[in-house]
């Protein structure tokens, strides 16, 4: 009896959580892959994997020895 | 009733609309540092806001911070459990966070004195029922967002232990959390063993969208940086792509050859690489745009189980259950 309250009670709550979801404002997937595309774009000069920097200023690149200082 | 199988033909995806982008050039990266120390499988890695800094734990039981540019370690904690799931760092650099079968997250504050014990100033933050699988600070060390294998995500407040905020919603374990990019308000993203990937607002606790188009658990979740979408991996071999203005799946990241689980995915700086820690030992390198594999990077003997992109973008991180770390660049 009570598994069946249970299973009453978590199908109220999707149905809740449902009625929450489908009032969202959905933007159209073509708008919204120009949005990600611009962002590419506009950020892929700053992005250095994207658009290669000079091996001396990447740290990792770089082939000096990094003393430490004890 | 079949659940259509979402294929790049269909109308109206990423993949499609970027069709005349132009292609990345050659895309050459090698391991520059590789990480030695622990003592068994590497379960999660973490970078200091000084793009120089991580913190990893391991099956071992241990969390190391290390210096990347040295190799060197800086500290040192053994935990009291073994199977450390989870770690991060505080945006201040000051202190790490830990957690795993122990069922809790605690904070432990980085001494500038490598001879003090840290284990003595360790504070327990988070209680969980079950494992701890992932933490972050949020925008500062005041708080922690934890995941879990009892099912929620939770939010605490480090000083008092205080809970603030559960998220109930998953139907299973939690395996992953990422924070929205802090200009794009207070809501993060958590993926499940339910196959499900949840928004949730940090301040009602509220789950405001959910995602289920895996065939498996979701073993890593990420942030596109402008925080419009969010990129998730799988025990289905696949990754893929969910913008939150559209509300769905725009892209997936597969191949027929990749038929092993994705453990991890982070993103380049701009957006438009996605990097894949893989359970067959490889990082899968994808065009986030055009939906093409850009390079497979070899190295690890064994899973790879994290991977993170440096702060400033110029390399990432992988931790593999070979019990190394490995910077990429």
């Amino acid at each position: 009896m009570s598994n069946n309250m249970a299973k009453i009670a978590d199908a109220r709550k999707t149905v809740e959580q449902l009625k929450l979801e489908v009032n969202i404002e959905r933007m159209m997937v073509s708008k919204a892959a120009a949005d990600l595309m611009a962002y590419c774009e506009a950020h892929a000069k700053e992005d250095p994997l994207v658009t290669p920097v000079p091996s001396s200023e990447n740290p990792f690149r770089e082939k000096k020895l990094f003393c430490v200082i004890l | 009733m079949e659940r259509p199988r979402f294929t790049p033909k269909m109308s109206r995806c990423l993949h499609q609309v970027a069709e005349k982008v132009e292609g990345l050039g050659q895309f050459v990266m090698k391991t520059r540092r590789t990480l030695k120390g622990h003592g068994n499988k590497v379960l999660c890695m973490d970078w200091c806001k000084d793009k120089r800094r991580i913190v990893s734990s391991s099956q071992d039981g241990k969390v190391i911070v290390w210096d990347a540019f040295t190799t060197n370690k800086e500290h040192a904690v053994t935990m009291p459990c073994t199977w450390v799931m989870a770690c991060a760092y505080a945006p201040s650099g000051c202190a790490v966070a830990c957690g795993g079968l122990d069922n809790k997250c605690s904070v432990y504050p980085l001494s500038l004195d490598k001879n003090e014990n840290l284990a003595a100033k360790k504070k327990s933050v988070a209680m969980h029922t079950n494992y701890l699988s992932a933490c972050s600070f949020t925008n500062s060390d005041m708080q922690i967002l934890t995941s879990s294998g009892d099912g929620t995500c939770a939010l605490w407040d480090v000083e008092s232990g205080q809970l603030l905020q559960s998220f109930h919603g998953h139907a299973a374990d939690v395996l992953c959390l990422d924070l929205a990019p802090s200009e794009t308000g207070n809501t993060f993203v958590s993926g499940g063993c339910d196959k499900k990937a949840n928004v949730w607002d940090m301040r009602s606790g509220q789950c405001i969208q959910s995602f289920e188009t895996h065939e498996s658990d979701i073993n890593s979740v990420r942030y596109y940086p402008s925080g419009d979408a969010f990129a998730s991996g799988s025990d289905d071999a696949t990754c893929r792509l969910y913008d939150l203005r559209a509300d769905r799946e725009v892209a997936i990241y597969s191949k027929e050859s990749i038929i092993f689980g994705v453990s991890s995915v982070d993103f380049s700086l701009s957006g438009r690489l996605l990097f894949g820690g893989y359970n067959d030992y490889t990082i899968n390198v994808w065009d986030v745009l055009k939906g093409t594999r850009v390079s497979i990077l070899f190295g690890h003997e064994n899973r790879v189980s994290t991977l993170r992109v440096s702060p400033d973008g110029t390399a990432f991180c992988t931790g593999s259950w070979d019990h190394t770390l490995r910077i990429w660049a």
